[in-house]
């Protein structure tokens, strides 16, 4: 398992050194007697809340009566399947916007600082920043719809297609595409530079036409970072609130506005309801993880090569 | 058939001309090296011909058909790079058999042709290794393979030994030439190494400075240099000035029959284990004064200084000191003058 | 070559720019309504509200956000940097366990755990307060920081403490003089990684921050719902504008690595 992005990532590979425990205690120990206490903790106590838990009572009157409640909720299913489409789709096109992107720039402007910065520049602006920038624009009298009028393509904010706050979450979709872009092409980028050209050229002398060097040799190269990085996005489009509270519709409601909606509701009863919206999607996030891993070592197992 | 010709080949680097008007023909079944200094272009004259480098002029022709315009993947020619370059998300069986599944060869018949490859090329047992368990040798080999069971008209390798220790170097010379004889591939490969060069090849290029000076066999090479600079890398380096006249060459100190036409000015070369060395004056020499003894192991290196030139002599057990007279002996059989040449 | 160089350094660039176009033009507009491509009336009220009448919230917004990034990040790197060092520099047994540990707070979104973490915060007294949104930031990026730098150590030889150390170093000299200077690259983007990802913090801090803590992700929602397009889009803008000065920053110090990763 490796993370990172830049020419030095850590792996759990070996690097053949050992120290002494106790200064792993001391090196580590803070660090992660903290995260255990906030992450673990936090999860745990929301647990706990959310299965019927309060802090004044002892903790005989635990039970799942929450998590059923919110799971046969008619809105669940609904709220799942709009959160997976968002999730999903926002990936998948982002990576293969991606990988065009850093194939292009590697061919054509591998070196340029001037790309390379510019590209940088999504990767600092918060969402909350491009979704308020993508009503201004893509709202039905925003900048876009103005500028169709204008050209006399249409006559009135009423004729302008509905593309926030719309039944496709185009207007989340595009969020999450302008900034995960970046992200994953920088990955990607940081691959294909230390692949260099030599094992193309290889290809090239073995019969390889374009195309086939680009799937049999490209693909399967950047296809971990690939994954990792989709990996990455998929979690955190499916745990993100601002953007589809934004732009999204007022129902269905993606996960995490309705756990919070849940959670910051008048009716103090609907909070552990959200705290366990909120563990479903933990839940959700942390096994698509587990299923990827899994998928992952079955295929290297079987030596399924692309 | 793996006929191989360049016509007038010219190629250029950033714009930087690195190999100029090189012609020349091999063929079927002959392993030729190309001889010379590193970054002479060795490797840009095998990726022109690849196809992975486009010349700036001239010809290249294989089996008497231009590949000039042909891409590297529509070539009948594999390059084997210096480095194993082996894909590291396939294991052996997989690299070897990359080629074949690009040109769409069924399973079947291609784990055939992979199989028998593997075994010509000492590998077997190895099919299903992951290439980051491979020796260095092993990865070599495994690179060999990968380009050797498409039968190409021509197998190109790039300094194929260089990378490897003195005892793999030994094995994988004798499996080239196991190779070849057993497949009867044409092979060009590059080399900055004599001894490689000598060892394998059947006849030798020498490229200097961008062009090729001399072609021939490693003996040929050796003794009868076609010019100063082609002697002077295979270590001749003791010049003498002189003219011929009259099927004469006739040095300062030297003198010995010739076949060569008349000409003013004529350079002759002698090896330095040519040189004889003794207390005693003989004819066709000169006194010198000893400055320098080298120890190298079999020989030892002398060098002497005579009134106006320096020689370089390799004797087999020398019995002088330094500041010694000694008088050098150049047998006029040993003497190789340069034809066509002419000192500027 | 050079025009589809330019072709693409242009789309490039334009897509990039693209959603700061109506921000701009909203900030300094005075009237713009329908359906005008521009607005009708320019003006800088959005800009001088902001740091004029509304100047104090907008400065405590900025202040508050500011200071919570900037204890988030120092928190971080101290504790992240020997704990980065353990894991890019050494084996050791569950050295697997430890890597999912630190993964989790990543992948899983903050919500999840400040949902979690709210109640019991309430009964300690950090609910609402300065420490508790720190705590709640740094449940995510002290993992960030530890995997940045855990990168730059995985990369690093050790061999250089022992050399220094054979010159007649203090330990506390190899620190100061030899490891810090030799990872900074390292630590300079693991600080702009924590401290983007705390600065654009909007849900963490509003349930663990209840309505005390201002800070200006929190203001931006406010101003959006209250419809005032100008102010919202100036107030964007600044919220932008730390970020892409750091990106600056950063560029001139770490040449051509920057900034990626960062999401």
């Amino acid at each position: 398992m490796r993370v990172g992005s830049q020419s030095s990532s850590l792996s759990v590979a070996g690097t053949g050194r050992k120290t002494s425990p106790g200064r792993l205690l001391i090196l580590l120990g803070p660090a992660l007697c903290v995260i255990l206490l906030l992450f673990g903790g936090g999860l745990v106590l929301g647990l706990l809340q959310a299965l019927g838990h309060l802090p004044s009572q002892s903790f005989d009157v635990l039970g799942l009566q929450h998590f059923i409640n919110v799971l046969q909720d008619p809105d669940f299913g609904k709220s799942l399947i709009l959160t997976l489409y968002i999730s999903i789709t926002s990936t998948l096109i982002a990576a293969a916007i991606s990988v065009l992107l850093a194939l292009i720039l590697i061919r054509w402007a591998a070196d340029s600082k001037a790309v390379n910065f510019i590209l940088q520049i999504p990767l600092t602006v918060p969402h909350l920043v491009i979704a308020i920038s993508m009503i201004l624009l893509l709202a039905p009298a925003g900048l876009l719809s103005r500028l169709l009028s204008s050209l006399s393509i249409i006559s009135g904010p009423s004729e302008f297609p509905l593309i926030v706050n719309d039944g496709w979450g185009i207007g989340i979709l595009t969020v999450y595409i302008w900034k995960e872009v970046p992200f994953i092409t920088f990955m990607l980028l940081s691959v294909l530079k230390n692949m260099g050209t030599e094992l193309l050229e290889v290809g090239a002398t073995l019969n390889a036409s374009r195309f086939q060097r680009f799937y049999s040799i490209t693909l399967p190269i950047i296809a971990p970072s690939l994954g990792a990085a989709c990996l990455i996005v998929f979690a955190f489009t499916f745990g993100a609130f601002e953007v589809p509270y934004l732009l999204g519709r007022t129902y269905p409601l993606a996960l995490p506005v309705w756990a919070y909606k849940n959670y910051s509701d008048i009716d103090l009863l609907a909070r552990p309801e959200g705290i366990a919206i909120g563990l479903i999607i933990a839940a959700i996030v942390i096994l698509s993880i587990i299923l990827s891993q899994i998928l992952l070592h079955f295929s290297r197992k079987r030596g399924l090569t692309l | 058939m793996g006929r191989l010709e360049l016509q007038n080949l010219n190629i250029s680097y950033d714009n930087r001309p690195i190999i100029r008007d090189l012609s020349l023909d091999i063929n079927d079944g002959e392993i030729v090296s190309l001889l010379g200094p590193s970054g002479v272009g060795k490797t840009t004259i095998l990726k022109a011909i690849a196809g992975l480098l486009p010349p700036a002029s001239g010809r290249i022709i294989i089996d008497g058909h231009p590949v000039d315009h042909l891409p590297a993947e529509k070539r009948d020619a594999v390059l084997i790079f210096q480095k194993p370059l082996l894909f590291p998300f396939l294991n052996v069986g997989q690299n070897i058999g990359f080629g074949l599944k690009m040109a769409k060869i069924k399973r079947l018949a291609a784990s055939k042709q992979i199989d028998k490859i593997i075994e010509i090329t000492g590998l077997t047992g190895l099919k299903n290794r992951k290439i980051h368990q491979l020796s260095g040798g092993q990865q070599q080999r495994v690179a060999l393979a990968r380009g050797l069971v498409l039968e190409p008209s021509i197998l190109l390798l790039d300094e194929p030994l260089s990378n490897l220790d003195a005892k793999l170097r030994q094995q994988m010379r004798e499996l080239i030439s196991n190779v070849q004889t057993r497949t009867g591939t044409t092979m060009l490969f590059v080399t900055h190494d004599q001894s490689e060069a000598f060892a394998i090849s059947n006849r030798i290029c020498v490229l200097l400075d961008g062009s090729l000076r001399q072609t021939g066999t490693p003996t040929q090479l050796f003794y009868q240099p076609a010019d100063p600079d082609v002697a002077r890398f295979f270590g001749c380096v003791n010049f003498i000035d002189g003219q011929i006249d009259k099927g004469m060459f006739q040095g300062d100190f030297a003198r010995c029959t010739t076949s060569l036409s008349d000409s003013p000015k004529a350079i002759a070369v002698i090896r330095p284990e040519d040189i004889i060395l003794s207390s005693d004056k003989r004819e066709n020499g000169t006194v010198g004064t000893v400055t320098q003894i080298q120890f190298e192991g079999s020989t030892t290196r002398v060098t002497i200084e005579t009134d106006n030139k320096t020689f370089t002599a390799l004797s087999l057990r020398p019995d002088f000191v330094v500041k010694q007279s000694v008088w050098l002996y150049f047998p006029p059989e040993r003497l190789h003058i340069f034809p066509h040449y002419q000192k500027p | 070559m050079r025009l589809q160089r330019w072709t693409l350094f242009s789309s490039v660039l334009l897509t990039v720019l693209l959603p700061f176009l109506p921000l701009i033009l909203w900030s300094v507009s005075e009237r713009w309504f329908y359906p005008d491509l521009l607005p009708q009336s320019f003006g800088p009220r959005a800009w001088s509200y902001i740091f004029g009448t509304a100047g104090s919230q907008i400065a405590s917004g900025l202040i508050a956000s500011f200071s919570l990034a900037s204890v988030t990040t120092i928190i971080s790197l101290v504790l992240g940097i020997p704990a980065g060092r353990a894991l890019g520099l050494y084996d050791f047994a569950g050295k697997k366990i430890v890597f999912l540990l630190l993964i989790l707070p990543i992948i899983v979104p903050p919500l999840s755990v400040a949902m979690g973490l709210h109640l019991w915060f309430i009964r300690l007294g950090l609910a609402e307060t300065f420490t508790g949104v720190v705590l709640i930031h740094l449940t995510f990026c002290l993992p960030y920081t530890i995997f940045v730098i855990g990168g730059v150590f995985s990369d690093y030889n050790p061999d250089f403490e022992e050399q220094a150390r054979s010159l007649g170093a203090s330990p506390v000299k190899i620190v100061l003089q030899v490891i810090l200077p030799m990872i900074l690259p390292g630590i300079t983007v693991a600080a702009l990684f924590s401290f983007l990802l705390s600065w654009s913090q909007y849900l963490s801090t509003l349930i663990i921050g209840g309505g005390k803590m201002l800070t200006l992700p929190i203001l931006l929602f406010s101003l959006m719902d209250s419809g005032d397009r100008p102010v919202a889009a100036a107030v964007s803008l600044v919220f932008v504008l730390p970020a892409f000065l750091a990106l600056m920053g950063s560029a001139y110090n770490l040449g051509r690595s920057g900034l990626k990763g960062v999401r």
